[in-house]
């Protein structure tokens, strides 16, 4: 469907934009060389390699227009030699009508001179490069009278201090070079001083021991010429720099550099981490100082120091509400600005919702507020850590990182947490608690709550309390068997005495206690035992001599009552805080639990 | 820039932009132990590049020689081949050295005196009359009468050898002006630094020159004979154990024909035979051997780039060896028809540059066994040990690699691994052309820069302060 009836249809006026003009078909230019025929049957479609002619580009053509201009060999001299080298370049020639001037800005009038000398002429003046030719400067050598005066050494004879001045000029005060080239020939007058110099020991000097002395000479050549007071500034800063060179200091710096550059691979790595590490410290210390000066902002109080008289009547206090609506709404605008990047909404939120309550209420508020935010910056900051590299469990132990995925609100100690755990809902069976943990040598409050430490604490005092559930039940058990015995005792005790007065049969009877006998023997094998156990570790003698005197005359009694016994005394072994291992309390607890299940 | 606009004058000829030259036709020549080349400064590669050995023969009893590529095509009866330069890389044979010399760049750049009627024999009638004005006619005979000639020496050049290529230069050949530049120099102002470690692998030395600021350091400068011809005796060492059938080198002047055969097979050929009194010299022979060894260099030797030594483990735990085993082998024909794949053991011949203990052992090389301060990376540390520490690590980032034998394949790998092992903390840069023309010709294009500068015509050493100070300028001039 074409535009114009679009138009038309939707009854446009038609003249509205000129239609365009149909895309002109870009006739390719037949390149010469190829015949008509040839090239149409190449179709529409371009070749993909260029059809080019091969041949050389040539100048353009305004170029061949232009005048060729003419180069001259010529030869010139350098003013920076000192004899007159003549060597010969290639020169444009000068030509009046194209006035350009020669490469060598060297000025010259070709007005009928002979060529040659007029160039070599000009060159004299001004070879180009000779201005390169700079030397560093060099202060002015010492005299035989001032060396004398001052420049002695014990170090240094003159030869060499003369050798090493040279060598400094030679070689533009570069150092490197010249402490790599300096070989100080012994004088010959040392042989002639006598056979101690046989061997003239060729001194090696280092490049300290160089500048040391060549800064000295220098520094007291300037002072000689200048005395301080008359220096200008940058000589005074020189001379100052000069005077205060340390050798020794030059020389510790090199060994430091030297040992610097030689590290291992492995040294180089560590200082790598410890560098980021440093940089990811300083970076979370600035969010954290930042962070907390925003939280002391908030929690600070304006204090009113002003007089309070104004606002005694009616319309003072109004005033004062407007003044702290105004007041809280450009608070809020500043905090919705600022928590706008972290995105945090339950923080923006807090004063929004207090706006109409008041100062006091958001007052009360405050450490609801920043509490989410803390939070989230946590995770923020543990995001922007695990960004920056994923740790390793061991690392993460090692850090103290953790994962929740929850995080009760608010701020609380570890080690209140554990204390927490200590309050039973009894007092009773706190102060239980506090015993057992005594006899385990476990301090109430711990000493050094970590992480582990905590956890480790909390799966002490859970199993401590499941130990005095289960004591307790089992001395319930306990109780009931010893009442139940008692009954039985008794109804036994009133069956005998019929049948001692009803003298039936005897042997019947004595065969049945017997079984009896032997039946409740075995089961106190082990409580014998287990007394026996602990009346080593009480010292309670007494305790274990009252139960026979307790116990009926009958030998089946006897058995009965030490068994009767037993959970009395291990309640007392449990209260009074005896020294005891805790397998003994393990060992207790299984006792007691089979006992149970009897 | 558009090449039709002619440069402006502050551009050209000096001033702010960096194109500071200006160019006098000196000619540079780079004398090497493998090739000597000489040219023209300014020009990007040297036009003349000739080999240092030459031939010699005598002909009705009197000596001729051969210079130039010549010497590879003429097996004359008795033809031996001789280098003028020791393995030291210092001048031994001076009258020869000259000659070749002069041949470089007479044969190419100059050109030889048409003029010169005292020399041609054209002239030997008028022998009986000496009262030709010689003194006029001699200055013109000299083949570098016009043209200042810089030429590059060794970084351990003694004295000696200094004054007397000075001696040649101004005296036989005449030239206007001369210097005398280290080739470790002239390498580092190739690449374009004033200060640079220069890590030189030539022919018959491997050298490693601390630069700065366009000096050399001699305490610095080390050298060891671990070059191109080094690697040549250790590939001869590996022909002669080669597993299927030891290797002999027959080069083509020997094989009248031959026919293709397989891999591993004996070839099949049938060798020209020379008469005992037409033979040529075993010399000759040794020379033609060296050219095969050069092209087996080429296309098969290879240095393991590392991270490790050859012989060491790599860092995930499998033997370097067996890596260097499961690449693909690169076959290699002999110029007698014989071929054979070479697995690891391309990678053995060159392994002794770095770690000496692999070196491959045999009594019959010219070369003792190396030791391990001659490898390079021993060199380097000594190199560097011999300077001061503060430009040790700027000398690290700026480390040149020039020389023909340095285009061993892998070879800049290799170096730039055992560089950062040895030094870690320092960053270290190694600049090396891969243009092969730049490489080999290194210190040459360093002097073509040099004599082309136009702050460098005030170094020359012209002829009148020659006449003036003697040969001892050499030393005062040239530091």
């Amino acid at each position: 469907m074409a535009v114009a009836d679009v138009r038309d249809m939707l009854d446009l006026p038609a003249d509205g934009h000129p239609r365009p003009h149909k895309k002109q078909k870009v006739v390719e230019k037949r390149p010469e060389g190829i015949t008509r025929e040839l090239y149409a049957l190449l179709g529409e479609r371009a070749p993909p390699i260029a059809i080019t002619e091969n041949r050389y580009k040539g100048r353009p053509k305004w170029m061949s227009k232009v005048k060729v201009r003419s180069w001259q060999m010529t030869p010139f001299t350098n003013s920076a030699r000192t004899d007159n080298l003549v060597l010969r370049h290639w020169q444009r020639q000068q030509d009046t009508v194209n006035n350009v001037p020669p490469p060598d800005g060297a000025e010259m009038d070709v007005d009928g001179k002979p060529e040659d000398e007029a160039v070599l002429t000009a060159e004299q003046e001004a070879y180009h490069f000779a201005k390169y030719n700079v030397r560093a400067q060099m202060p002015k050598r010492y005299t035989d009278e001032q060396y004398d005066r001052h420049l002695r050494s014990d170090e240094w004879t003159r030869e060499e201090t003369d050798y090493l001045m040279d060598l400094v000029e030679e070689f533009d005060l570069r150092w490197v070079v010249i402490a790599d080239r300096y070989e100080c020939q012994p004088q010959p007058s040392d042989t002639e001083t006598g056979g101690a110099a046989l061997v003239p020991a060729k001194q090696h000097r280092t490049m300290e021991q160089m500048k040391a002395r060549y800064y000295a000479i220098t520094a007291s050549m300037l002072a000689l010429e200048h005395p301080p007071s008359e220096m200008s500034e940058t000589e005074f800063e020189l001379h100052e720099k000069m005077v205060k060179f340390d050798p020794e200091r030059e020389r510790t710096r090199k060994e430091l550099a030297a040992l610097q550059l030689n590290r291992t691979a492995d040294e180089v790595r560590e200082e790598g981490i410890l560098l980021e590490e440093l940089k990811r410290i300083v970076a979370n210390e600035q969010t954290f100082i930042a962070e907390r000066k925003e939280l002391y902002a908030r929690l600070e109080v304006p204090i009113s120091v002003g007089n309070t008289t104004m606002y005694q009547s009616s319309q003072g206090l109004s005033q004062l509400l407007q003044t702290l609506m105004q007041a809280d709404k450009s608070k809020k605008r500043r905090s919705l600005l600022g928590t706008e990047g972290s995105g945090a909404s339950p923080a923006s939120q807090t004063p929004t919702q207090n706006i109409l309550s008041g100062l006091r209420d958001s007052r009360a508020d405050t450490p609801i507020g920043p509490t989410p935010t803390t939070a989230t910056k946590r995770t923020a900051a543990s995001n922007t850590h695990q960004t920056l590299k994923p740790l390793t469990p061991a690392e993460e132990v090692r850090y103290g990182v953790q994962h929740h995925d929850r995080l009760p609100s608010g701020v609380q100690f570890r080690n209140d947490r554990a204390q927490k755990l200590t309050q039973a809902k009894s007092n009773i069976q706190t102060q239980k608690l506090a015993a057992a943990l005594a006899e385990l040598e476990v301090p109430l409050r711990l000493v050094m709550p970590t992480e582990r430490i905590c956890k480790e604490f909390e799966k002490l005092i859970h199993s401590v309390n499941l130990f005095l559930d289960a004591r307790k039940v089992a001395e319930k058990v306990e109780s009931e068997i010893r009442v139940l015995e008692a009954a039985r005792e008794e109804r036994e005790r009133k069956e005998r005495e019929s049948v001692q007065g009803m003298t039936k049969d005897i042997a019947d009877v004595k065969l049945e206690s017997e079984d009896r006998h032997i039946h409740v023997d075995g089961r106190s094998i082990g409580h014998a035992a287990e007394s026996e156990a602990l009346s080593d570790e009480i010292d309670d003698p007494g305790d274990s001599e009252d139960a026979p005197g307790e116990a009926d005359a009958d030998g089946e009694n006897d058995v009965l009552s030490s068994t009767k016994d037993t959970p009395v005394r291990e309640k007392e072994a449990f209260t009074t805080a005896h020294k005891r291992s805790a397998s003994v309390h393990s060992i207790i607890s299984n006792r007691s639990t089979k006992r149970q299940r009897k | 820039m558009n090449p039709s606009i002619p440069p402006s004058s502050a551009e050209y000829g000096g001033g702010t932009v960096l194109i500071r030259r200006d160019e006098v036709s000196a000619i540079v020549l780079d004398p090497g132990f493998s090739t000597t080349r000489a040219g023209f400064a300014g020009e990007d590669t040297p036009k003349s590049l000739i080999p240092t050995y030459y031939g010699q023969y005598s002909i009705s009893s009197q000596q001729k020689h051969i210079f130039g590529d010549d010497i590879f095509v003429t097996p004359r009866p008795a033809f031996s081949v001789h280098n003028p330069i020791s393995r030291d890389g210092v001048v031994e044979d001076w009258e020869m050295a000259e000659k070749v010399w002069e041949y470089s760049f007479t044969s190419r750049l100059t050109g030889t005196r048409s003029g010169n009627f005292v020399l041609n024999g054209l002239d030997d009638l008028h022998e009986d009359e000496p009262s030709r004005e010689m003194e006029g006619v001699e200055l013109e005979e000299k083949p570098l009468a016009d043209s200042p000639l810089l030429m590059s020496e060794c970084g351990w050049n003694p004295t000696k050898a200094r004054e007397k290529t000075i001696e040649i230069a101004m005296e036989s050949w005449g030239t206007p002006a001369f210097y005398l530049a280290k080739n470790g120099v002239l390498a580092a102002f190739a690449a374009g630094k004033a200060s640079a470690l220069v890590v030189d692998v030539g022919a018959s030395n491997v050298s490693v020159t601390p630069v700065h600021d366009g000096m050399i350091l001699k305490r610095g400068v080390q050298h060891s004979p671990l070059g191109g011809d080094y690697i040549s005796s250790q590939i001869r060492a590996l022909f002669k154990t080669n597993s299927p059938q030891p290797i002999t080198i027959t080069p083509h002047y020997l094989i009248a024909s031959k026919a293709p055969v397989d891999a591993g097979q004996p070839p099949q050929v049938t060798y020209k035979a020379f008469p005992p009194d037409k033979t040529p010299d075993a010399s000759y022979r040794t020379l033609l051997e060296e050219r095969t060894l050069t092209e087996f260099k080429e296309c098969v030797v290879q240095v393991w780039p590392g991270p490790n030594r050859l012989s060491a483990t790599g860092p995930n735990g499998v033997a370097n060896e067996e890596l260097a085993k499961s690449s693909p082998g690169r076959p290699f024909e002999f110029p007698d028809g014989y071929n054979q794949v070479f697995g690891v053991d391309r990678y053995r011949v060159v392994e002794s540059l770095f770690d000496t203990k692999a070196a491959i052992l045999d009594p019959d090389s010219p070369f003792p066994a190396p030791v391990q301060a001659q490898a390079i990376p021993e060199l380097i540390k000594s190199a560097l040990n011999g300077v001061d520490v503060d430009i040790r690590p700027h000398l690290l980032a700026n480390v040149v690699v020039t020389g023909a034998s340095s285009l061993l394949y892998g070879f800049n790998d290799r170096l730039n691994q055992e560089l950062i092992q040895n030094f870690p903390s320092p960053r270290v840069r190694i600049s090396a052309p891969g243009n092969t023309a730049e490489r080999r010709f290194g210190s040459w294009i360093g002097g073509s820069i040099l004599a082309s500068l136009g702050t460098f015509h005030q170094m020359w050493i012209s002829k009148k302060e020659y006449e003036e100070h003697g040969v001892s300028i050499v030393e005062k001039r040239c530091k």
